[in-house]
């Protein structure tokens, strides 16, 4: 669950205070750490969110836990709940209290005893045949539903999966049988799945697979008699934790780094003290479970997340052992960065963090050793230090269910990120042996690629929104349904940029955003952001030459656009005079800009522009 | 605080009363926020204050304080 780790930036109090009402769950102790964290500045309540949610069951008694497992995510969430039963009427109408409150997500719950409960209580009353219909009658009104509010819904959409009914005719003759619940739970689930599966606005939230875990009493069968409240009072904070971290990904970046000790938690022992022939590592106990912490950290590695290793070793010895060790799953190239030496971890990691241009926020740190972890928090309070302990399997477990890096879907941008980041090594070692600057970039044979943000490459979009820190002027964090708005008109502009060369093939790595402003003919900068990843090669003149281009073709006479500063968007905060704009006004952490159109723009030479926007 | 306190508190903490106006006879009629969705809360919170369970046709008895307290000594709360 998730109240054991709370925000680094709350009071202590009001951490013991959130942690003591989760784990009583009493009402008023529930309500009064909710008031205690809406109480804190907004800086540390996280983003506003609005829930909306959807059910064939009692809720309104529990929203309160709810409210409370999406504040520690943390977030600033409000809740509308939707009458109960009418589950299309509510999400497909705009006008519904739940749709109109303009949710950032909407949640459908439901299960198989209130969608067919003849099937679940009375199985025999039904023939197989009017069994099977009445589960494809169920899997139709999903995906008809999935259909209209694909065109339709402003948010994503969290469908749960259905848990196995608790209170049950026939349990084992069910099993038995054509077409009985315990077949419909799975054909309605695949459903969902299958829906959810697809891109675009549906997701899913495994309350099937919660309630497996947390077992039968998950659900209260007096209380969903008397009430038609299902959740047990005892099940309702790992509830709510739940759907909290299923939405997790919505309401707080993603890290990008794992930072990882060597000696016990890689392999088992200590490399210098015992001797490369006495480390465990490999098939058999206890080398296995290094073998699954390894294995785990390369799951990540595919997924998108940077692996750095940082030891306190002599430096040679760390290296023969990976060379020497047969069973090693990772290997010393599979780190974008390696620090073996004696110095201090956050010494090595804030360099590190330099060096991959990425802020420190984004690092997660993984230690066996408490000095260490203590140390790292202390000194660079903004690194996730991950509560670990020396048991190795705690410590795979810790990092095999790792939210920090958790993502509901991932890009292809994320699948290639590991290895974009050994190609911006062979870009390096070019350019130290090219001629010039301008001769190595030629060299790189760049192509950009500028595209409209499309149904395709939403997800990228509002990835990049979310994640991008410091080449970003505004810093907002528009989610799915602000862009899908935003692009449904059609004098607003909304430009990706596509980067690729001799070396690797970047993919999305930038972002433009144009809505028209509020002087007549001008157009607004509202983003303009680029992945680390694509610096130093002339990207963002060649999206600024786009933005502009499309401005003029749209009619537009002036462009106006802002520098907002967060503390981490320094390398932007003359980016727009870079680009040839005219400063309007200035104070210490806002500038605004204006430029006519169409105006001076210059687009690198090296760089080969194909406009793909016409599609 | 004796059980009776406890209980009071219970009721205070759910219709979200101070605790001095609840006594033996508060019911529906004297705390507004006493409906149907508010039983469920109090069933759950005097389940977890008390450590006990009620049984489903005992709920439905929950017309005001006094009651409440007899059903909880029928369970061996002290009063």
């Amino acid at each position: 669950m998730i109240y054991g780790d709370l925000p680094a930036s709350w009071p202590e109090p009001v951490k013991q205070q959130v942690a003591a009402a989760a784990s009583s769950g009493r009402i008023a102790a529930i309500r009064n750490a909710v008031a205690a964290v809406e109480a804190l500045p907004p800086e540390s309540r996280g983003k506003p969110f609005r829930l909306g949610i959807v059910r064939t069951f009692t809720l309104e008694a529990q929203l309160e836990a709810l409210k409370l497992a999406l504040a520690v995510i943390p977030s600033a969430a409000s809740i509308a709940l939707g009458e109960l039963e009418n589950i299309e009427q509510v999400l497909l109408d705009p006008a519904s209290p739940v749709m109109a409150a303009r949710p950032d997500a909407v949640l459908a719950l439901w299960r198989l005893e209130d969608l067919l409960p003849d099937l679940v209580y009375a199985p025999h009353t039904l023939t197989a045949d009017a069994r099977a219909q009445a589960v494809s009658g169920v899997s139709e009104r999903i995906k008809r539903l999935c259909e209209d509010y694909r065109r339709e819904g402003p948010a994503p959409l969290f469908l749960a999966t259905l848990p196995v009914p608790v209170q049950r005719a026939d349990e084992l003759s069910d099993l038995h049988q054509p077409h009985g619940w315990h077949d419909a739970v799975l054909r309605i689930n695949q459903t969902i799945l299958a829906q959810a599966a697809q891109p675009g606005k549906i997701y899913t939230f495994d309350f099937a697979g919660w309630a497996t875990g947390f077992g039968r009493s998950a659900f209260d069968q007096k209380m969903d008699l008397y009430a038609r409240q299902p959740i047990a009072a005892a099940a309702l904070m790992s509830f709510a934790s739940a759907i909290a971290c299923s939405m997790r990904p919505l309401l707080v970046p993603a890290a990008k780094v794992l930072a990882v000790d060597l000696d016990n938690l890689l392999w088992g022992g200590i490399v210098g003290e015992d001797g490369i022939p006495s480390l465990k590592i490999g098939h058999d106990y206890p080398g296995n479970v290094y073998r699954r912490i390894q294995q785990a950290l390369l799951n990540l590695k595919r997924r998108g997340v940077l692996l750095v290793l940082l030891s306190k070793n002599n430096h040679q010895d760390a290296v023969d052992a990976f060379a020497a060790l047969p069973d090693m799953l990772l290997s010393l190239a599979d780190f974008a960065a390696v620090r073996i030496n004696w110095r201090p971890k956050h010494e090595n990691l804030r360099e590190v963090a330099r060096e991959l241009n990425l802020g420190l926020d984004s690092f997660v740190f993984a230690d066996d050793q408490a000095f260490e972890r203590e140390q790292m928090a202390f000194q660079l309070p903004a690194v996730k230090v991950l509560p670990l302990s020396e048991d190795p399997l705690q410590i795979l477990n810790a990092l095999a269910h790792c939210t920090n890096f958790d993502a509901h879907r991932v890009s292809a941008e994320d699948l290639a990120r590991a290895d974009d980041y050994a190609a911006q090594a062979r870009r390096q070692e070019l350019a130290t042996t090219s001629a010039s600057p301008e001769r190595f970039l030629e060299s790189l044979q760049i192509k950009a690629v500028i595209g409209r943000v499309g149904e395709a490459t939403l997800p990228r979009a509002v990835q990049m929104l979310a994640k991008t820190n410091q080449f970003n002027v505004t810093t907002r964090r528009h989610g799915e349904a602000e862009l899908r708005r935003m692009g449904a008109d059609a004098t607003n502009v909304l430009l990706t940029l596509a980067l690729r060369d001799k070396f690797s093939d970047q993919g999305i790595v930038g972002l433009a955003i144009g809505v028209r402003g509020e002087r007549p003919q001008e157009l607004r900068v509202d983003s303009f952001l680029l992945s680390c990843r694509a610096l130093g090669r002339g990207a963002e003149q060649v999206l600024w030459a786009s933005l502009v281009a499309k401005a003029t073709a749209l009619g537009y006479q002036s462009l106006s656009a802002e520098y907002l500063q967060t503390g981490k968007n320094q390398q932007v905060a003359d980016l727009f005079d870079r680009l040839g704009m005219e400063r309007i006004a200035s104070s210490a952490d806002h500038t605004t800009y204006q430029m006519r159109v169409p105006g001076q723009v210059t687009s690198p030479a090296w760089v080969h522009v194909i406009d793909e926007t016409g599609r | 605080m004796n059980n009776e306190q406890k209980l009071f508190q219970a009721v205070a903490d759910v219709f979200q009363v101070d605790a001095a106006v609840v006594k033996e006879s508060s019911s529906p009629d004297t705390i507004p926020k006493w409906d149907s969705l508010g039983i469920v809360h109090l069933v759950t919170e005097l389940e977890q204050a008390f450590g006990v369970e009620f049984d489903i046709l005992e709920i439905a008895d929950f017309r005001n304080v006094a009651i409440i307290k007899s059903i909880l000594a029928e369970k061996g709360v002290r009063f």
